[in-house]
């Protein structure tokens, strides 16, 4: 083994100009090393556990990843053989309040679940409608907050589809597999940077506060989702996602000039569904669109930025299809079910509500072709 | 693949299985080879022909230039390999500046012409195995070196995943040797390879991802201007985040290499502790530097006609440079301001002649060439013009009225992470790695490592890809 000890300074082609370069030295610090990558695996497996350890305690459990690359997986699916499924679209609360497994009781398959946390509904919808592989039925959440001001939390996600690498999706595969079966603290929540930044660090003066949305739910492979068991039973926990939702219900009132920039925005929303819906149903798709329920503070503030009347009444007259608005039907009312950060359901709320809206889907709403939800 | 992913881990682990296999030297380069295509089919397969056209070009006009007798027939091989390396690289890299360029240019001249949408993508790579291709029918031109003896060497040379996509830009003459003779690592040289593989990693993911990648994007890419703090920062972030970013890909990569029982070149030698911008591009990609040193600087006139045509060979390699980065005129102004610094060295040098620093002046004057290149990031970093001189009135306290964009977190961080990095590099600065590590206690050597891997774990990366993967 060549002694790097020798020289302090390793000549490199900086050194030698106009010259063909010769085979480069690459010494080896004489030590141990098999020793020292054995002792560095004990500590990284003691010091990694430790971390896991931690999260569990915490309340965490293995899940799945809900990434832009798993959303690509089910989006695939439209495009490989499961085009004629029932897909959703929609913000958290269609992921969230949508059992898939209580719908594939009832209709016998499972749908394709394509909604995406504080993102709203409309591009994907627009995707969908531009896709001739998709002809199956489409049921559309509506959050107000997010659907009519088209915001885009998880607006990146669409762009992942299609431009996937194989190394990519090689990547996902692993991950699938051998990762986020087994690590608690494999989700974007306790990242380390995620961690640091959400510490109790002072305020520069000028700038306003803000805390990040805290993990609330658990997905599985096929983007599956219910509530987090932590927010439905840690009193504590549930007070913080409340106060996080709080922050956002305490912005000064919007200004005329915002006023105005907010309807147009609406209409904007309202008029892309309007265009996008038009295109599926020439093709025979089923549509509705859903207003899932809230409660509590997070109620309020919706129906004070997007009262029903302007918002959610305007948009079913503009996409002549139908919808359901929770309140209009006394088995899907709020009351009903238990949310215990006022926008999410709990799990055993969320299957329950799922058994009630199928049922009104396939009574009132069914499928032109014949088809089930 | 991106080395900091699951599947570069699956890939690595069976590339080391496969080749510690006891078959036949050459089945084992063949397997190697056959990897590297997988490791850059994986990005985007059909790019491969490239690669190929690449491999190909260049053999046959290497191949030619030794068969050639008259200096025009040579002259004509070694510009057949240029125009198919750079053509590609023109075509896939600044064929969409170059029209947009020439649209202002006739706008400028009072002629409307809108070009046609020209949306390719860039091949990932082609800019470091174009010119290590370059480089192989360059120095047999310029008779430093003779061809490779069979074309599996040579194929391999500019295949070999390890440097394929982001370098060190390898010459023929320091790899195609090493493909000569079978090899194998031998078990320290794996060990001590994963370790390298580690450190890269440690570098790319935690601080350049973690630590540093927020700071600078909300500064440069927020939309306003900040203020004085803010502009200082997040360019101090970007300093940092690319250093860590390219030297760890570095690190990684001659570390992977190693574990095979091939050896790469440093591309690195702690370029923040340099003093004057000679000494930093000695030390801060020196496989790039040295490459448009012996085949642009040096065959542009370099320093044998005076001090006139040395400054203008300077220049034009530094701005030749910059533009290797990218094609937008901020590289441009990157390089050219380097190119600058250079030329107003070699003036300072010539009026201080025999006056030697004392420790003290040294690391002044090293902060002063620190504090220099980090008004080069800028540049580097800035999408436009306008963010760019958005950043640098902030940096110069003249955006009085700028609200603050930094959260306390992200100033906490980088106030941490850079004095730290600069300490690391003034501590290396005349130190190798494996001088320094002979030096430390196994323990601790095994307890940082380990931590390493934890804090690469904990982070929870989501396979960014390398700054470098955009030139």
């Amino acid at each position: 083994m060549p002694s790097s000890t020798s020289s302090s300074r390793r000549l490199t082609a900086s050194d030698r100009p106009g010259v063909a370069q010769p085979v480069p030295e690459r010494d080896v610090p004489a030590h141990h090393w098999g020793q020292i990558v054995l002792g560095a695996l004990l500590v990284a497996a003691l010091s990694i556990g430790g971390w896991e350890w931690h999260w569990r305690a915490f309340g965490a459990t293995p899940a799945s990843r809900d990434d832009a690359a798993l959303w690509a997986r089910q989006r695939a699916r439209i495009d490989h053989g499961d085009g004629d499924a029932t897909v959703l679209i929609g913000a958290s609360r269609t992921f969230f309040d949508v059992q898939l497994p209580v719908w594939e009781q009832l209709s016998g398959r499972r749908p394709i679940q394509l909604a995406l946390n504080g993102t709203s509904p409309t591009t994907p919808l627009e995707a969908l409608a531009d896709d001739p592989n998709f002809k199956g039925r489409l049921l559309i959440g509506v959050a107000p907050d997010v659907f009519f001001s088209g915001f885009e939390y998880q607006g990146n996600t669409f762009k992942v589809y299609g431009k996937q690498s194989p190394s990519d999706r090689v990547g996902k595969w692993l991950s699938m597999h051998f990762v986020e079966p087994y690590l608690a603290f494999y989700d974007p929540d306790f990242a380390l940077f995620t961690v640091i930044k959400r510490q109790d660090w002072p305020l520069r003066k000028g700038m306003e506060g803000g805390t990040q949305v805290r993990k609330l739910n658990q997905a599985e492979a096929d983007r599956s989702n219910h509530m987090w068991s932590k927010v439905e039973n840690d009193p504590i926990y549930r007070a913080l996602t409340r106060s996080i939702w709080s922050e956002e219900f305490h912005d000064p009132p919007p200004t005329a000039d915002e006023l105005v920039e907010q309807k147009k925005t609406m209409y904007l929303q309202i008029a892309r569904n309007a265009a996008a819906v038009a295109r599926l149903r020439a093709r025979g798709v089923t549509v509705v669109y859903v207003r899932e329920p809230s409660t509590g503070d997070y109620l309020e503030y919706e129906n004070g930025k997007f009262p029903r009347s302007q918002a959610w009444d305007s948009l079913i007259e503009h996409v002549h299809v139908p919808g359901i608005y929770y309140d209009d039907y006394p088995q899907l009312r709020s009351s009903h079910y238990e949310f215990p950060e006022w926008s999410h359901m709990k799990h055993e709320s969320a299957e329950r509500y799922t058994r009630e809206l199928y049922a009104i889907l396939q009574s009132r709403f069914p499928p032109e072709d014949g088809s089930r939800w | 693949m991106v080395f900091n992913t699951l599947t570069f881990a699956a890939f690595f682990l069976i590339v080391v299985l496969v080749h510690s296999l006891p078959l036949p030297w050459t089945q084992r380069k063949i397997n190697l080879l056959i990897f590297s295509y997988i490791f850059y089919a994986a990005w985007n397969p059909p790019f491969i022909l490239l690669l190929w056209i690449s491999t190909v070009v260049d053999w046959y006009a290497a191949q030619g230039l030794v068969r050639a007798e008259r200096p025009v027939a040579r002259r004509a091989w070694m510009l057949l390999s240029v125009i198919a390396n750079l053509g590609m690289l023109l075509y896939f890299k600044y064929g969409t500046f170059l029209l947009h360029n020439f649209a202002a240019l006739a706008g400028a001249l009072g002629v409307h012409y809108s070009p046609p949408p020209f949306d390719i993508v860039l091949p990932v790579g082609i800019s470091f195995y174009t010119f290590a291709t370059m480089s192989y029918t360059l120095d047999v031109y310029l008779r430093r070196a003779l061809p490779a003896r069979n074309f599996l060497d040579y194929a391999l040379f500019v295949t070999f995943f390890p440097h394929l996509v982001a370098g060190p830009i390898m010459r023929p003459t320091e790899l195609v040797p090493q493909f000569e003779a079978p090899r194998r690592a031998t078990r320290q040289q794996l060990c001590f390879g994963l370790g390298l593989m580690t450190l890269g990693l440690f570098n790319k993911v935690v601080i350049a991802d973690t630590f540093l990648s927020n700071a600078a994007e909300r500064v440069f890419d927020h939309g306003s201007a900040p203020g004085f703090l803010d502009s200082w920062f997040g360019t101090l972030a970007f300093s940092g985040q690319i250093f860590c970013d390219f030297a760890g890909y570095s690190t990684t990569a001659i570390g992977a290499a190693l574990c095979l029982g091939f050896f790469m070149p440093d591309n690195f030698r702690f370029p923040y502790a340099a003093v004057g911008f000679s000494d930093f591009w000695r030390r801060w990609h020196i496989t790039l530097s040295s490459w448009l040193r012996d085949y642009l600087y040096i065959p542009l006139g370099g320093n044998r006609h005076g001090p006139f045509r040395l400054n203008l060979a300077l220049m034009g390699t530094m701005l030749l440079g910059g533009l290797w980065h990218g094609a937008n005129w901020t590289f441009v102004v990157w390089g050219g301001l380097h190119g600058t610094y250079l030329i107003v060295e070699r003036r300072l040098r010539a009026w201080f002649k025999g006056y030697t620093p004392g420790p003290f002046v040294l690391f002044g004057l090293g902060l002063v060439t620190y504090m220099l290149v980090n008004l080069t990031w800028v540049f580097f970093r800035a999408k436009d013009f306008p963010i760019a001189w958005r950043v640098l009135r902030g940096m110069l306290g003249m955006n009085p009225d700028a609200k603050p964009i930094l959260a306390t977190v992200y100033i906490v961080v980088v106030a941490t992470v850079t004095p730290m990095l600069v300490a690391v590099h003034w501590f290396m600065r005349n130190r190798t790695l494996e001088t320094a590590l002979a030096r430390v206690p196994p323990l601790v050597i095994a307890l940082a490592l380990g931590l390493m891997i934890t804090l690469i774990a904990i982070s929870q990366g989501t396979g960014n890809a390398f700054i470098y993967f955009q030139f």
